[in-house]
């Protein structure tokens, strides 16, 4: 489970987000539209305790982050528009690094291959390089690395940008198949269609506020898109 | 954590075939090193042994003469090289290694300008501590200038905060890293090294040197850490590691190659040493003054060796112009020696920021190349030296001055020179050194703990 409570995020005395009240519960799949800037990463980085909250508090899973900045990350799994890995290991050395350190033990290689496969992951591209992968591929590994851990909650920014529709879907799939496991994801992007296709729920930000939430079956694709752009234009 | 940290990182300097390049041009330099050091050495003290008996059976089989004719010619003292020199020269390049012990006047120094020849000399003489000191850090610096650089580049940072690994734990699994890796090059070659300055020694001489190899070893261990520690330290304070590259050289040449020449010479002019003229100038003004004042007071005559004085009082006149004049030179090289010591300690004290000062001094201290090694030595022949002048007046006083006018009509013969016991100089015990170069063992241990310090206080905090 995700939540905050009335949180502030502030860079420099420059507001960042604003009373940010958000909740995301078990098996929900939570997507924030919002244009650039308006707050979606800082969101997330909140969430991993990488920016301190002004006021208010995070919560992961029920504990808060600025107490246990250690204990809240262990129940939460980060995948950023690019997953950072090792270029010189290759995929399967990269998640057994990610998942030992995340879990405290070595995982065996064939529950490791497991793990990749599920993930979407060929076996022979498992043991290349990174430095040979493609964008999904790095993504593939992100979602093993979380699998490993048995994250409770995911966080994801930006996720599907850049995938081509096909790997796009799949990776809906797989997120659809971690909620239906009791899985809380927080996913930001700027892609309605994907947003309404994946999310059980959608936020729209704007300048640090969260301005509507909605229930992603109760609300047409046309719906949304005019409240988004409501939203975008009221700002200007 | 940390063990797993350090294994991945590890693999990446395999990968990228650094530890390959940069570790094997060091050990192959460092062969290299320990080969010139050991075949210098092992010529040098064959032939300082056989020049050393060949000197005394010229002494012990010289004709019949008149004893303080034979003590003129004198005899030669040759100084044993301590075996580490082959690890650690030192001074050893820069100073004499026989000492004439003639009448009337102790040998004097070879000078050198101060305890180091830094810089361009030091470059001449490729040896191992030279690799170790200078290079060792740049080994250093090679495996480790990314550490944290190139994962913020990379991202993996990020991730790896993520995940909750803390800067700390990252730190120490790097350091441990970077520790190992080292390991892994210089550990055979320590071993190389122990086997070849241990082999052909006596038994006694082979415990010690064994005993003082570990305690080099241990200082050496000391100094890379420290730059294991400040390297991690630049990494991580820079955003990219071009830009922690750039900083860490900049260290580099700044403290290992410009700063011990600066300090040197600083050293040199706040605790100046007399060049070898203005020594023995300064103590042959002093000498004569003193000489004057003990015939006067003992004979009564302002003139040496003059008519004055008749031939049946010169040997006890040997005996007291001789005693006086020791007490007067004993004076003056314990001064140039205290100023050899006062600059070896700003030096010392100078590695808190530059280590490789602490180091070299501790380096070539227990290596035995060092200037208190010359020192004992020097103090030796001096001690030998006197022996044979005190015998020889004693001679001439029973022998010679009974003899009235007839005085040099003396001649003594084999019994007398066999009365001067061959020069048996032994090399001083790790446990006679040791207490001198724990000062400097324990300057490197507070700059490790700076350095330590400074790391964690380094460490990126923020993804
Ligand atoms: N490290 C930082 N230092 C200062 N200001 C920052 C920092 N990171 C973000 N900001 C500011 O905070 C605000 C929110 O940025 P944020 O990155 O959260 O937006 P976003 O919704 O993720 O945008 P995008 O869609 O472009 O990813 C912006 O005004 C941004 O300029
Ligand atoms: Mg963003």
């Amino acid at each position: 489970m995700l939540e905050t409570h009335d949180l502030c995020v502030e860079y420099d005395g420059a507001v960042a987000l604003q009373s940010l009240n958000i909740r995301v519960d078990p098996g929900e799949i939570y997507c924030l539209l919002g244009a650039n800037g308006a707050g979606k990463t800082t969101l997330i980085n909140a969430f991993l305790g990488f920016v301190e909250p002004a006021t208010g508090s995070v919560h992961v899973n029920g504990l808060d982050v600025s107490r246990y900045p250690l204990e809240s990350k262990q129940g939460a799994a980060y995948i950023p528009e690019q997953v950072m890995l090792y270029s010189v290991l290759s995929g399967i050395e990269n998640l057994d690094y990610f998942a030992a350190l995340a879990t405290g033990r070595r995982l065996p290689k064939a529950r490791l291959m497991a793990l990749l496969v599920q993930a979407g992951l060929s076996e022979e591209a498992a043991s290349r390089r990174i430095s040979t992968y493609s964008k999904g591929m790095r993504q593939k590994v992100g979602i093993a690395i979380a699998l490993a851990k048995g994250a409770k909650a995911l966080l994801l920014d930006e996720p599907t940008s850049g995938l081509d529709p096909s790997a796009a879907n799949e990776f809906s799939l797989l997120l659809r198949q971690a909620a239906s496991r009791g899985v809380a994801i927080l996913t930001t992007t700027h892609d309605l269609f994907h947003a309404k296709q994946t999310g059980t729920r959608i936020g729209i930000m704007r300048k640090g506020h969260l301005l509507v939430e909605f229930d992603s079956v109760a609300v047409s694709h046309e719906e949304l898109e005019a409240a988004y752009l409501e939203h975008m234009r009221v700002m200007q | 954590m940390i063990g797993l940290i350090a294994r991945r990182e590890l693999l990446e300097f395999i990968r990228d075939r650094r530890l390959f390049w940069a570790g094997g041009i060091i050990l192959l330099l460092l062969a290299i090193a320990l080969l010139v050091g050991w075949q210098q050495q092992r010529t040098l003290n064959a032939e300082r042994a056989a020049a050393q008996q060949l000197d005394y059976d010229d002494w012990v089989s010289q004709a019949e003469r008149h004893p303080h004719d034979a003590a003129h010619q004198g005899m030669h003292v040759f100084k044993p090289e301590a075996p580490l020199a082959v690890v650690d020269p030192g001074i050893t390049p820069y100073v004499g290694s026989t000492q004439w012990l003639q009448a009337h006047r102790q040998a004097d120094l070879k000078f050198v300008p101060a305890q180091d020849a830094t810089g361009l000399q030091r470059f001449g003489n490729l040896s191992v501590a030279w690799v170790l000191q200078v290079l060792g850090p740049l080994l250093v610096i090679v495996l480790g200038f990314n550490a944290f650089a190139a994962e913020r580049e990379q991202g993996t940072l990020r991730q790896l905060m993520s995940i909750g690994v803390t800067p700390q734990r990252l730190l120490l699994g790097k350091a441990l890293a970077l520790s190992v890796a080292l390991a892994l090059l210089l550990v055979p070659a320590a071993v190389v090294i122990a086997f070849v300055s241990l082999s052909g020694l006596e038994a006694g001489l082979q415990y010690d040197t064994l005993m003082r190899l570990l305690v080099l070893f241990a200082g050496y261990a000391i100094y890379l850490s420290i730059f294991i520690f400040l390297t991690l330290a630049v990494s991580g304070r820079t955003s990219t590691s071009r830009i922690a590259l750039m900083a860490l050289m900049a260290v580099w040449i700044t403290g290992v190659i410009l700063a011990p020449r600066a300090i040197s010479d600083l050293a040199d002019r706040w605790y100046p040493t007399p060049s070898r003229v203005e020594f023995n100038n300064s103590m042959d003004q002093e000498l004569s003054k003193t000489y004057a004042d003990a015939w006067q007071a003992s004979f009564g005559v302002s003139t040496r060796w003059g008519a004055d004085l008749p031939l049946n009082r010169w040997g006890e006149a040997l005996q007291v112009d001789d005693q006086a004049g020791y007490l007067v030179a004993d004076r003056h090289f314990a001064e140039l020696w205290g100023a050899f010591d006062k600059q070896r300690q700003l030096q010392e004290w100078s590695g808190l920021v530059f280590p490789v000062l602490a180091l070299r001094s501790f380096s070539m201290g227990i290596a035995g190349s060092d200037f208190s090694a010359h020192r004992d030595f020097s103090l030796a022949a001096e001690q030998q030296r006197r022996l044979m002048q005190d015998l020889i007046s004693h001679d001439l006083i029973h022998h010679a001055d009974v003899l009235d006018h007839q005085h040099f009509t003396y001649k003594a013969d084999s019994t007398l020179w066999k009365q001067i016991p061959p020069f048996d100089y032994r090399l001083p015990t790790m446990e006679a050194v040791l207490p001198a170069n724990i000062r400097s063992l324990g300057i490197l241990s507070l700059a490790l703990l700076v350095s330590f310090v400074l790391a964690l206080a380094s460490v990126p905090r923020r993804a």
